[in-house]
Parts: C-alpha cells; sequence; structure tokens
C-alpha cells in the first residue's frame, strides 16, 4: 500500500466534498443544529406526581404520605392553592373540609375538593382521584387483605431516571454518523459513472490503495462529526474509550453502507432512493431507546442497534467491556462483511 | 404562453415522472409519515401508564382493568412474556392474578399479588399503578369509598390531543414536499441533461415548461393534502374553503419549487438548501405542536398564512370572516412569488442565450 497516494486521495475526496461551499456550511449547520437540538430537550424528568394539599385540619394520611413519585405540598389556602394550579404548580390540589377527620372518625363520608387545571389530561385527573380515596381508606383504618409483592425487573431507576435528552444521545449520533453515507455514496456513484475511478486505476495506485483512500475518509468524517457531537453533550463522560470504539465501528458500519449503496446507484437520486431505505431501517433501534418497549425483538436482527444499545448503556448506566464487547464483535463482522460486498460492486462496475 | 403545449408537456411529466423516485416519495413519504406520527403521538407519548396482566384464571379484575381509560392494558399469556415486557419496557408494571383471586378477595381472605416493575418506570407510573389496582380490588371486595370527591375544573386552557397538534406539520409534509420537489427536480434534472435547451429550441416557450411542471406539483400537492385530510378526518364542516386554503398553499409551494428549480444547478444543492432552509416552512407546524410557545411567532414563517386558515376551517369550524385576513396575506404572498417565478424564467431564458 501506498501511504502517499492513499493521503493524496483522501484530501482529494474531502476537498470534492467540500467543493460546493453550500453543503459545507450545511454540513457544519447541521452538527450545530444536532448539538442545540440536545440542549433544549429537558435536562430533567419529572418524576413524581406534585399535588398541593389544603388541609385546615391535621390528618395523618394524608400529611405523612411516603409513596414514591407523589409529593403532597401543603397550602395556607383554599385560594392559594386555586392559583397554584391555575399557574401550573401543582398537577392538582386537594382542599380537605374542616371537618373533614370528624367525619372519617364517625364513618360518615366527606366532601373533598379535588382542584385540576383545564389542560390536566383525563388519565392524571382519575390518578389524583383513585390516590385521594387510597389514602382515605387508610385513614379510615380500613386495610387491603391483597398483599401486592414488587419485585423490581432490570436496573431500579426510581429518582435517577435518564432524562429525554440523554435518551435521545445515541440516537443523534447515529444519524449524525448515518447521514454520512449518502455524502460517502454519492461521492463513489459519481467516480463510477463518470469514469474518474477507472481512470484513477490506471496511475500506480492499486485498488487496495483505492478503498483505503475512501475507506479513510468515509470512516473518518463520519467519526470525527460523532465524536465532536458526544464530546459536547457529555457523551464521553463515562467510559471513553469503549465509545470511541462503538462510534468507529458504527462510522465503520456508515462506510460501508455508503460502498455499498455507492456500487448499486447510478446517480445521486439513486443514492437517496438507497440510502433512504437503509437509513430508516438504521435509524429505528435509536427509536427504540428513544421510547422503551416501542420495538419489540427483531430490532436485534438491525445491525445499528449493537452501536446504539452499546452508546446507551455504556454511556447512561456505566456499562462495561463485559456487558458489551459482543455488540462490538457483532458491529465489526457485519462492517468486514458490508465493506467487502460494497468492495466487490465496485469493483465490478469499475473494471 | 399555449394551453395545448402545456397539457401536452403535463401528460409527458404525469405519465413519465411517476416512475421516479422522488414522484414516489412526494406521495409516500406525507402518508407514511402522517400514519407514523399518528401512531407514534397517539400511544407513544401517551402519559398513561402501562399495566401487564397475567391472569389464568379469568378475574373479574382484569376485566376492570381492561375497561379502566386511564392506563393501558395489556394482556399476556405466559409468565415469560410479561417478565420479558417489564424487562424491556414495554409495561410499567406486569401483575400476575392467582388462581382463586376473586372468591379470596370477595371473603376477605389474605391473598397475594405479584406485581413486576420495570426499573426504568416513573415513580408517578408506578404509584398510579398500584393505587388503581389497590383501588378496584378493594371495588371488587365492595368496599364503599370514605370519601365523596368534587372534580372542580380551573382555567379555560383547553387540552389539545397530540393527533391535532401534529396535523399543520403533515399537511405541511403533504403540500410542501410534493409541491417544491417535483417542479424543482424535474427543472434541475432536463437543465442537467439539457434537455430544457432542447425544448425552447421548439415553440415551447420556457413559461409553457415552467407552467406544466408547476401543474403536475400542484396536482399531486392537492392530491396528497386532500387525502391526508381525509385520513385524518379534518376536512371540516366547509370543504370548498378548506380545498380553496389548501390550493393558495399549493400555488405556494410549486411556486417555491419553480424558483428553487430555476436557480439549483443541482439537486445535492437543491437537498442541501432543504436540509437547512425547510424550518422556515415547517416552522408554523413545529410551533403549532407546543401550545407553549407564544403563537405570533408563526406569524414570521410564510406558511403561517395556509396553515392558521387551513386548522380554523378544520378544527373551529371557522367561516370566511375568521380567515379572511389570513388568507389575503397568502394570496399577496403567492403573488410576491409568482412575480420571482417570471423574473426567474426570463433570468433563465438570457441565460439559456
Amino acid at each position: 500500500m501506498n501511504w502517499g497516494i492513499i493521503k493524496a486521495l483522501v484530501y482529494k475526496d474531502f476537498f470534492l466534498f467540500f467543493r460546493n461551499r453550500f453543503i459545507g456550511i450545511v454540513t457544519i449547520l447541521g452538527l450545530v443544529l444536532y448539538i442545540v437540538f440536545y440542549f433544549v430537550m429537558p435536562k430533567t424528568i419529572d418524576e413524581s406526581l406534585e399535588i398541593g394539599l389544603y388541609a385546615p385540619v391535621n390528618i395523618p394520611a394524608f400529611e405523612q404520605v411516603q409513596a414514591e413519585g407523589l409529593v403532597l405540598t401543603t397550602v395556607e389556602s383554599e385560594e392559594r392553592l386555586k392559583e397554584a394550579v391555575i399557574d401550573g404548580d401543582y398537577v392538582a390540589g386537594i382542599a380537605l373540609p374542616s371537618d373533614a377527620l370528624e367525619t372519617l372518625i364517625a364513618g360518615q363520608v366527606p366532601d373533598i375538593k379535588l382542584y385540576i387545571a383545564s389542560d390536566v389530561p383525563e388519565e392524571i385527573k382519575d390518578s389524583v382521584v383513585v390516590i385521594i380515596k387510597e389514602l382515605a381508606y387508610q385513614q379510615a383504618g380500613q386495610p387491603l387483605t391483597v398483599d401486592i409483592k414488587e419485585e423490581v425487573l432490570g436496573t431500579d431507576m426510581a429518582g435517577m431516571q435518564i432524562p429525554p435528552r440523554d435518551r435521545l444521545r445515541p440516537m443523534l449520533a447515529i444519524y449524525l454518523i448515518l447521514f454520512e453515507t449518502f455524502g460517502l455514496a454519492n461521492l463513489i456513484a459519481e467516480e463510477l459513472s463518470k469514469g474518474t475511478v477507472r481512470a484513477l486505476l490506471v496511475t500506480p495506485m492499486s485498488s487496495r490503495d483505492l478503498f483505503t483512500g475512501k475507506g479513510i475518509f468515509g470512516v473518518g468524517f463520519a467519526f470525527i462529526q460523532a465524536v465532536f457531537f458526544m464530546a459536547i453533550v457529555g457523551g464521553l463522560n463515562n467510559q471513553p474509550v469503549i465509545i470511541l470504539l462503538a462510534l468507529l465501528l458504527g462510522s465503520m458500519m456508515a462506510a460501508a453502507l455508503g460502498f455499498l449503496i455507492g456500487s448499486l446507484a447510478k446517480d445521486f437520486m439513486s443514492v437517496l432512493a438507497w440510502g433512504m431505505i437503509i437509513f430508516i431501517l438504521m435509524a429505528i433501534p435509536g427509536f427504540g431507546v428513544m421510547f422503551p418497549g416501542a420495538v419489540t425483538g427483531w430490532i436485534t436482527y438491525v445491525p445499528s442497534y449493537y452501536l446504539v444499545d452499546t452508546v446507551h448503556r455504556v454511556a447512561s448506566f456505566g456499562a462495561g467491556w463485559g456487558d458489551i464487547w459482543l455488540n462490538l464483535v457483532i458491529l465489526l463482522i457485519f462492517d468486514a462483511v458490508v465493506f467487502w460486498i460494497g468492495i466487490l460492486g465496485i469493483r465490478r462496475r469499475a473494471l | 404562453m399555449n394551453p395545448r403545449r402545456i397539457g401536452i408537456l403535463f401528460r409527458k411529466e404525469l405519465f413519465q415522472g411517476t416512475k421516479g423516485f422522488i414522484f414516489i416519495w412526494a406521495i409516500v413519504m406525507p402518508l407514511l409519515i402522517s400514519f407514523a406520527l399518528s401512531a407514534l403521538f397517539g400511544t407513544l407519548f401517551s402519559e398513561k401508564p402501562k399495566l401487564g396482566v397475567l391472569d389464568e384464571d379469568g378475574s373479574q379484575l382484569s376485566v376492570m382493568l381492561e375497561e379502566y381509560d386511564s392506563i393501558r392494558y395489556k394482556e399476556f399469556t405466559a409468565l415469560s412474556d410479561i417478565q420479558r415486557a417489564v424487562e424491556d419496557g414495554a409495561v410499567d408494571v406486569g401483575i400476575i392474578i392467582p388462581d382463586g383471586f376473586d372468591i379470596s378477595v370477595k371473603q376477605g381472605e389474605p391473598t397475594e399479588i405479584t406485581a413486576y416493575i420495570w426499573g426504568e418506570s416513573l415513580a408517578k407510573d408506578r404509584t398510579v399503578l398500584l393505587v388503581t389496582l389497590a383501588n378496584m380490588i378493594r371495588e371488587m371486595a365492595a368496599q364503599e369509598a370514605p370519601v365523596e370527591i368534587e372534580t372542580i375544573s380551573l382555567g379555560e386552557e383547553e387540552i389539545i390531543p397530540w393527533n391535532v397538534r401534529l396535523l399543520p406539520l403533515i399537511m405541511l409534509f403533504a403540500v410542501f414536499l410534493g409541491g417544491v420537489f417535483i417542479p424543482a427536480t424535474s427543472l434541475i434534472d432536463e437543465k442537467e441533461k439539457k434537455t430544457l435547451t432542447a425544448l425552447v429550441v421548439t415553440p415551447t416557450s420556457l413559461v409553457d415548461v415552467f407552467m406544466a411542471k408547476g401543474l403536475l406539483g400542484f396536482v399531486l400537492s392537492m392530491f396528497v393534502g386532500i387525502i391526508v385530510l381525509l385520513i385524518n378526518q379534518a376536512l371540516g364542516a366547509q370543504p370548498l374553503l378548506l380545498i380553496m386554503v389548501l390550493a393558495l398553499g399549493a400555488i405556494m409551494a410549486v411556486e417555491l419549487g419553480m424558483i428553487f428549480g430555476a436557480i439549483m444547478k443541482d439537486i445535492s444543492t437543491l437537498f442541501a438548501i432543504w436540509k437547512s432552509c425547510g424550518i422556515l416552512l415547517f416552522g408554523p407546524g413545529i410551533i403549532y405542536m407546543f401550545p407553549q410557545i407564544p403563537q405570533w411567532v408563526g406569524r414570521i414563517f410564510p406558511t403561517y398564512y395556509m396553515l392558521e386558515p387551513l386548522m380554523a376551517i378544520s378544527q373551529k369550524a371557522a367561516g370566511w370572516s375568521d380567515i379572511a385576513l389570513n388568507v389575503f396575506v397568502l394570496i399577496g404572498i403567492d403573488a410576491l412569488l409568482f412575480a420571482l417565478v417570471l423574473f426567474t424564467i426570463k433570468r433563465t431564458r438570457q441565460l439559456d442565450r
């Protein structure tokens, strides 16, 4: 392999890509938009139902409620409670009558006012009603004869949930990487249709130099963007070496797919047609992290799952080599196979 | 301008252009997006906690839970399935109702329910599901609630369901994807292949070519727009008025498409513009999704003047007097863009010489 030639080829591709200054600006703008998009997403997650309570008398079940996910805050007056509900400080406000405790002890039924903002969804209203009923049952000394035995499956994240923007992180990183598939595929398709690949191969450059050069450009371009993005959004805080390796393998995946699409497509439109199908397919696993449970077991047949899963588990849960090594091996095998098919396709068309 | 030639070119575009990727993309994408986003926001963005139930004995509890609207109920038939669903987050809590559960509850005998909790489920969802479960069991045991709850609604804000919030964005996709891309890509393609020059040396004028391509974009844009409105059951009480607004929006889209087609050199540049400047077209759709954003911001974007009357007619049963001002602004934008189209045609003609 002639590294001087490879270096020249990488430079050529880089300048060819940015020949259109507009595309260059848009690429940088896209990266900036991804970062902005990450930072405008919520950085915290609202895990609790915050309910205001106006209680002129002390009702222990209401005031000492210790349920997880439920925050009852006492306010000084019913007027203040209404204002706070309208202002959105609480999802609901409970106003107990002054004779609530006496009525309960006497075995009678007190009237409780529940203030709810008009734009609160129906399911939240219903939830607050059942919560009040349950508290009243407890206060009235009516025990539940059924014991609900709770068992948490997986890591219990109560109180330390992953905020939406961190769930979005692997999805954005993989989108950034996958977008480069289009660029590389277009570059290859253009070179094949214009015959410049054949022209290059009659120079002292070997086909190995050519594919190495194209591969380095494709992988490097996607990798630099993904690393830059992850570094800015804090995705390299946990196990940076694993994340970097995963991003590198992901970038290799994008380049390999670029080779494959480039070998099949005749022009930009067919790059777009093939690329869109592959892009949508590869983007689905990121969606699965954003909305857990939305996708089923078949998702493991999509190769990008192993990239998304690695980045998510390592960046969000601090997973180590022992947890994700198999993901990396699968990615590596996929990359090698698709690169090989892509190279065969390009060779067949070029020679 | 020769209507006969425009008709011939239009037929050619319609029968040959339909084989192209962009054509399929412009029709299929808005419909796919419409279905996908409706499914996504209709279910995934719902705040209802998800409960899985394994009940081999046909308990009354599972029937009550299934009928309860404020949770999402999912039934399982095997222990391994419900455990997997909890581990994957398909449900927040999965409960196993034991055999003879109903009899035990009704006789007041102590019994047990196993509840698997997904580790990543929100604390409030866990509480709501477990409290709902306890409440239903008490109902089964004929325990009467020791309180009377009077619910009082405060404020005048309305709940805007996600399918309504999303409709503007879907409509923009429907009208502008085909409306812009069909004339633009077709013109760029003709320029790249030099067939535009070949065409204009015949008695066909550039205006004829532009009009034929614009007409195809307009027809497609209207077609997809009406289909999306039908899918979303949003034709409203005044469909003719709605179609008039849609037509004015489609005209704006094809005018933009013709301008892009005239000034862009290649498809890559068109896509680059689309990638970065698409926000100018789709901005009002995004703003509509989030009522917290001051709605006046939408007025900055030209597409607002199509979207606002469209939503007013389909969702608020608005009439002509309610939408007239915005429609006149829309007509003004269309007229301005038309002048720009004529200018770019003139410029293209000069460059061609």
